[in-house]
């Protein structure tokens, strides 16, 4: 158990391409942190100057107060689960388990101790004298987690171990590594693409893009309160809805305004509003908090469906809007169907509001 | 019925050629060879006379010897070198591909054109001494005559020119066995406590494993078949070896053809002995972990 401090962490290849930029990030003892981010957007490469497996441009790494930018990995006291495993398949399992302690110097009553110690808890007591070629995929990941369980690392660094497994294997995984982290309390940098893994594992999660962090907020911070228009369009499924707006006052009441939709504002965004000085915004409003009303009165706008995706515990309603398709989740019932005309309103509470320059959320709401 | 009946039969049909191509262009010659190599060569009786020819020439123990030196050393040498460029090539630094192309280029020189330059290179006053007067490392007087030496200093020559031959053969098996290995297995090792050497000796290699088979055997068949380019520097019977020897009583002396043909059987019977033990003892024959 430790804390990571990444200062400036920067990674050049060849002259122009940064693979991060001036990535600042302080984690506490114990914490679940989560790189997220579209592929290629610096999570990998970051988790790896961590790990001491890239040169680092320019920046520092330190663990637990140490500066370990310039160490060789064997001297981090970290321990990594790879996308591929990386489980070596000329060992059997329990060798897999037992290399890095033999690598430490640990009694054989140590080793043999420690990894049934670990095999137990990720459950693969039984597998201890197979090579990996006659394990499953799953068996595998396993095998890798209990190696870096065994060593007990200051920091675990996990890139996308799960991406590999089938979607079932992959959510019931989640669930037995957080447990596992509940258990062990070590520091953890989990690397995945996954937003739904990301919201459900992380402590705290990371939103990355182009090698620069967008945001550092828990699950909730960054699906609420989501920094830019980039993070509040990548968390969250469906998307969030996006729309160009205008600011309109018209007899003392403000209106954000476009060709298709028009919000009367209530007064909490009326004062987010206020300093606010551009005509023009960008208002974000994620599909459960459109909602779909009887009252024309109250309606931002009227539509025909375009699709209905149901789901099962709720339904996704396209319409178009201009060439433009917005989404809405509302509950499994009432049953909707294609080309039903409805009237749709919105929970100004949730509303998201970004500058139409910086594309940075509004303070205040 | 009948189409599953057809159908069973396509593989045969499909394979027939390649095996009437075999039995035609190899199995047949191989016979003939083996059945004439117990046979005179005046008069077509059943004779040993063939392989007593041989046993008693005191040429064989010697070609023996000197054939069993050059694979021992020329095999080991090689292998390391050749493995040594691999790692380094597969570092994938600025330069690489040129550097692979360059040491790529004696494996394209057939092994006359290897003897010839080595030859002319090695002469009293051959390229080689002109290089090392022009480098000042010796003076015009300090020639070093290197085709002269003892004949266990002839035969590390011929080792060292072959080995410049065929280092790129190996270093491209080895090169390739170490692009399909997983990079992460290796990142791995140097995560969970490996110094580069442990990683390279517990981790690296063992992966490689059947890529080092292959390129081992290879060589060490084609090692214990060495003779162009000792015939070409040194000419025949100055550094005698197997295949030097069978070539010789074929072109060089008239009326020994069978003895010539025995002599390959004995070649052939050496090659797959040592074969068979190589691989025993590499556990190449052991099923991998299912």
């Amino acid at each position: 158990m430790a804390t990571l401090e990444l200062i400036n962490l920067s990674k050049r290849y060849g002259k122009k391409v940064w693979g991060a930029k001036d990535v600042n990030l302080k984690v506490n003892e114990g914490e679940f942190i989560v790189l997220l981010g579209p592929s290629g957007c610096g999570k990998t490469t970051t988790l790896r100057m961590i790990a001491g497996l890239e040169e680092v441009t320019e920046g520092k790494v330190i663990i637990d107060g140490k500066d370990v930018t310039y160490l060789e990995p064997r001297k981090r006291e970290v321990s990594m689960v790879f996308q591929s495993y990386a489980v070596w398949p000329h060992m059997t399992v329990y060798d897999n388990i037992a290399f890095p302690l033999k690598l430490r110097k640990m009694s054989p009553d140590e080793i043999d101790k420690l990894v049934k110690e670990v095999a137990e808890m990720v459950k693969i007591e039984e597998l201890l004298k197979r090579f990996p070629s006659q394990l499953s995929g799953g068996q595998r990941q396993r095998v890798a987690l209990a190696r870096a369980l065994a060593v007990k690392p200051k920091i675990f660094l996990m890139d996308e171990p799960l991406s590999n497994l089938d979607a079932k294997l992959r959510v019931k995984m989640r669930t037995e590594l957080k447990a596992i982290h509940h258990k062990t309390g070590a520091t953890t940098i989990f690397v995945t693409h996954d937003q739904s893994e990301a919201m459900s594992m992380a402590d705290r999660i990371v939103i990355m893009k182009d090698g620069k962090i967008e945001q550092v907020g828990t699950p909730d911070d960054v699906y609420f309160f989501s920094a830019n228009v980039f993070v509040a369009g990548f968390i969250g499924t469906p998307p969030t809805n996006f729309f160009k707006m205008n600011i309109i006052g018209e007899n003392g009441e403000l209106h954000l305004k476009n060709e298709y939709i028009d919000i009367k504002v209530n007064d909490k965004v009326r004062k987010a509003l206020e300093k606010y000085n551009k005509d023009e915004i960008i208002v974000g409003i994620r599909p459960e908090n459109l909602l779909i009303t009887d009252n024309k009165d109250e309606a931002i706008f009227r539509e025909k469906i375009l699709v209905v995706e149901p789901q099962g515990s709720h339904q996704v309603i396209a319409v178009e809007l201009g060439n433009q398709i917005v989404k809405i989740v509302t509950p499994a019932f009432p049953k909707y169907s294609a080309d039903e005309l409805i009237n749709v309103t919105l929970d100004q509470e949730r509303i998201m509001l970004f500058d139409i320059e910086t594309e940075k959320r509004l303070e205040g709401i | 019925m009948t189409k599953t009946y057809s159908k069973r039969w396509i593989p045969y049909i499909l394979i027939a050629p390649t095996i009437v191509y075999y039995i035609v262009f190899w199995l047949r010659p191989v016979i003939s060879a083996v059945y004439y190599s117990f046979f005179d060569e005046n008069n077509n009786v059943f004779t040993l006379n063939n392989y007593i020819t041989i046993f008693k020439d005191e040429y064989f123990k010697q070609a023996v010897v000197n054939t069993a030196i050059f694979v021992i050393i020329s095999v080991t040498l090689e292998f390391l070198v050749a493995l040594g460029l691999a790692l380094i090539i597969n570092k994938k630094f600025k330069g690489a591909n040129i550097l692979l192309s360059i040491a790529l280029i004696p494996m394209a020189l057939p092994a006359v054109a290897v003897g010839a330059m080595w030859s002319s290179g090695f002469a009293t006053y051959g390229w080689v001494n002109s290089l090392l007067y022009h480098l000042g490392l010796i003076t015009a007087d300090g020639k070093i005559v290197f085709l002269a030496g003892s004949d266990f200093q002839s035969l590390m020559l011929i080792i060292l020119i072959d080995a410049w031959q065929v280092i790129p053969f190996m270093m491209v098996i080895l090169l390739a066995g170490l692009q399909g290995l997983s990079k992460e297995s290796i990142e791995a090792g140097y995560i969970f406590g490996g110094t580069k050497f442990t990683v390279l000796r517990k981790i690296t290699l063992p992966m490689l494993k059947s890529s080092i088979q292959t390129a081992l055997i290879l060589r060490i068949i084609s090692a214990i078949q060495v003779w162009l380019i000792i015939v070409m520097i040194y000419g025949y019977r100055r550094i005698p070896v197997l295949l030097e020897e069978v070539v010789f009583y074929e072109e060089q002396l008239l009326g020994f053809y069978r003895v010539a043909l025995a002599y390959s059987v004995i070649v052939a019977v050496i090659v797959s002995m040592v074969s068979i033990i190589y691989l025993k003892v590499s556990g190449a024959f052991e099923k991998e972990e299912q």
